[in-house]
């Protein structure tokens, strides 16, 4: 009896077994790799595998890499770094080409992406199928661009904030011309902005004002203000075009924006410091990024609340999502504790996280790497979109263009260049200049004259300069000392708080100093061309990060720079981002500013 | 006596209609459910004709019907992570999310995206309506 008993009891476990085997195994199969076509064109068939790990990525995720002025460009989910394409000198925010529909990912065509260089003051054309920059928009100076990041619904427009000079731009993509608006009262500072699926608006947000920003995309114009919580930060138009997600990142809330009636329908409370937001290609969920919290924070849009909250790594900034909703990356910004130190500027980390909500992986973090750089927007793609050029078809993709499904992808339907030379060029990241670390230099800080030299003594903290203003003679030599004096690093308690300095324009790509605890950093360069230049932070150190800024003046001979006074135009055609030969492929330039004729084009 | 109920009567009558004026104005879009201005709709397959789609709204209280016209530069998504496929491949029957805009009397759809009845967020959707949770906040 007791035999039979035991056999029962076995026979039970056995059977709990198989069911236990069944249920974690069932969800997890929905989520095996399945060999498609593309696949098999391979000499070698990959085996199916759990794809989280796969030999191949189903989606792209292009990241903006911040300081070192390069692209990113991760699979996703395996989360392997492919390659790096060299941009410039300080990337921030992009949208692929193609049109605005959808989420933040938009609806994209495949052929290129336009990343916003905010120490060059630029806008880079990467050609996604060639993997190459090939033009650079020279926007017209003075601007001081952030976030480049949003297309007319057409693809044909572009439109960018100047977060340094309080003004918005709209700049047409087939030749660069653009049109620029003041934004008043100052300080002003036009941050992130999205535009409504429907053509009708452009949105942004501006710190300075605590509010949101309402222009029309044609005729391009502002139309109103509204009032949101304290500084905020991510602006997202959601894909049904209903609501415009603002972070608003100094009173932990996400002010929700009715696009219809503009104004603010709700206010949700969330994870503290909100930066960054991810709505799902539904429309049912808002991701957002929530820096003091350490959070990613799951909000329902239908229902308007917060339902879920994930903890991530640390001190996170940007983030993107999967196209299919499957994952979200957290951009985080530092690394403390979890690396090989590999020298004065620290690894960043990228955290890949599961939410898919019947996955059992769910809500977890999956994958979590090092990335260099002090990345910005990501933005995610299907590998779908990128054609096989290694296969001898080169030439015929680019003559003939390509299909995707039944659509038709020709390059010579613009916004680009033709079908006829595809240029790779290398924007320069610093150059003509010297930079260098020195012991900690304790002297008085503003100019002081040694020799021939213009010595600037710049003390750096969370969140502020000493001095705010700097003024030296046009082609005076000029030595910055650049000496980080923080203590507090701001809310973050964080040991690796790195301040940067970069005047954002001409200087840019010649100053990037990296000022590390207890050293200097030392740049010099000749003051070639007077203006006005804002001078940031390039290296993220806190949630006020943003707002820290100051003002290099070089002043031309008998006078004061202003944004008034100064050599714009020459600088405006940015011939030190490129060499000689490839200057060819500069567009826009002051020539063309607020002559743009638009006619009767609609947005859509 | 008789003038002042009349103009009673008259403003009582006025406040009526800017009453409903005003109740229409304020009548709040983000909760009426699915609209021809929405740039995302989600529904079911219906009709298909010559690059023209007709769906039912899915998720809803009260479903919508809407024709859906292919946008020149439109493309298909299938359901399985950014595969494309063609037009002409549709089935009614097919749920998807469809990407556009309305304008001039037509609603464009610039990407159909098919989507898998088992991913998760057309699950949750599904579980929402039958909770009485409409989607595009309809009451």
């Amino acid at each position: 009896m007791e035999g039979v008993i035991f056999l029962k009891n076995r026979i039970l476990v056995v059977f709990a077994l198989i069911a236990a085997i069944a249920f974690y195994g069932g969800p997890a199969e929905a989520k095996k790799t399945v060999i498609k076509d593309i696949d098999k064109r391979d000499w070698q068939v990959i085996a199916p595998q759990d794809s989280d790990a796969p030999l191949h990525d189903y989606a792209i995720l292009y990241d903006a890499g911040g300081t070192d002025g390069s692209i990113g460009v991760i699979g996703i989910p395996s989360m392997r770094t492919y390659r790096h394409i060299k941009c410039g000198v300080d990337l921030h925010n992009f949208p692929f080409s193609g049109s605005n529909a959808g989420n933040n990912n938009g609806t994209p065509d495949g052929k290129y992406f336009y990343v916003s260089d905010k120490g060059a003051d630029t806008v880079v054309e990467v050609n996604l199928q060639t993997g190459m920059p090939e033009r650079i928009f020279a926007l017209p100076k003075p601007f001081g661009i952030h976030h480049s990041a949003a297309l007319a619904p057409n693809g044909k427009y572009l439109f960018a904030t100047g977060e340094l000079t309080g003004r918005m731009l709209k700049l047409r993509l087939a030749d660069g011309a653009t049109t620029v608006l003041d934004i008043p009262p100052a300080p002003s500072a036009p941050d992130y902005p999205d535009t409504s699926k429907d053509g009708r608006y452009v949105f942004s947000g501006n710190y300075y004002h605590s509010a949101v920003m309402v222009f029309s995309q044609d005729p391009f114009k502002l139309i109103k203000e509204i009032p949101v919580g304290k500084n905020p930060h991510g602006t997202n138009v959601s894909p049904t075009n209903r609501m415009v997600v603002v972070c608003d990142k100094l009173s932990a809330t996400l002010s929700i924006i009715d696009v219809d009636k503009l104004r603010v329908h709700r206010v949700i409370p969330t994870g503290a410091g909100p930066l960054h937001n991810q709505v799902d290609s539904l429309g049912k969920y808002d991701y957002q990024s929530c820096f003091v919290s350490d959070s990613t924070s799951k909000i329902d849009l239908m229902r308007g609340q917060l339902v879920d909250e994930f903890p991530v790594h640390y001190r996170v900034g940007h983030n993107s999502i999967a196209p299919d909703n499957a994952y979200y990356v957290s951009q985080n910004k530092f690394s403390t504790g979890l690396f090989t130190p590999t020298g004065i500027v620290f690894a960043v980390n990228f955290e890949l996280q599961d939410i898919d909500e019947t996955s059992p992986t769910y809500g977890k973090t999956v994958k979590l790497i090092p990335v260099d750089g002090e990345p910005h927007e990501g933005r995610q793609i299907f590998g779908s979109y990128i054609q096989r050029w290694n296969t001898g078809k080169g030439n015929d993709l680019f003559e003939k263009g390509y299909d995707l499904g039944d659509y038709h992808v020709s390059f010579d339907k613009g916004p680009g260049l033709s079908s006829k030379e595809r240029p790779s060029i290398e924007p320069t990241h610093t150059g003509d200049s010297m930079r260098a670390w020195i012991p900690r230099d304790d002297g008085k800080p503003g100019v002081t004259k040694e020799g021939d030299v213009y010595v600037v003594r710049v003390k750096a903290f969370s969140y502020g300069y000493v001095p705010r203003f700097i003024h030296v003679p046009q082609g005076a030599k000029v030595r910055i000392i650049l000496t980080n004096i923080d203590k507090a690093a701001g809310l973050t308690k964080n040991p690796d708080v790195t301040m940067g300095f970069t005047p954002a324009g001409y200087y840019g790509p010649r100053t990037m100093l990296f000022g590390v605890r207890g050293m200097s950093v030392v740049g010099e360069f000749v003051a070639k061309k007077a203006g006005e230049f804002e001078y940031y932070c390039q290296q993220f150190c806190g949630p006020l990060h943003l707002e820290m800024r100051g003002t290099f003046f070089v002043d031309p001979p008998g006078g004061k720079a202003s944004l008034a006074s100064g050599d714009y135009d020459d600088i405006s055609k940015q011939e030190t981002m490129l060499s000689e030969h490839e200057r060819q492929w500069i567009v826009g330039t002051n020539k063309l500013l607020n002559k743009l004729n638009e006619g009767n084009e609609p947005t859509i | 006596m008789k003038l002042k109920n009349s103009v009673s009567v008259l403003f009582f009558a006025f406040c009526l209609v800017s009453m409903v004026f005003v109740s229409r104005s304020f009548a709040d879009r983000l909760g009426n459910g699915s609209d021809i201005n929405d740039c995302l709709q989600i529904g079911e397959i219906t009709k298909i004709g010559n690059r023209e789609l007709v769906i039912t709204t899915k998720f809803e209280k009260a479903p919508k019907t809407y024709t859906l016209t292919m946008h020149p530069d439109a493309y298909v998504h299938t359901g399985d992570r950014g595969q494309f496929m063609k037009f002409s491949e549709l089935k009614t029957g097919n749920l998807v999310a469809a990407y556009g805009w309305y304008r001039d009397g037509k609603w464009w759809a610039r990407r159909i995206a098919v989507m898998d009845p088992n991913d998760y967020l057309i699950k949750r959707l599904a579980e929402d309506a039958k909770a009485g949770v409409y989607y595009k906040g309809e009451r």
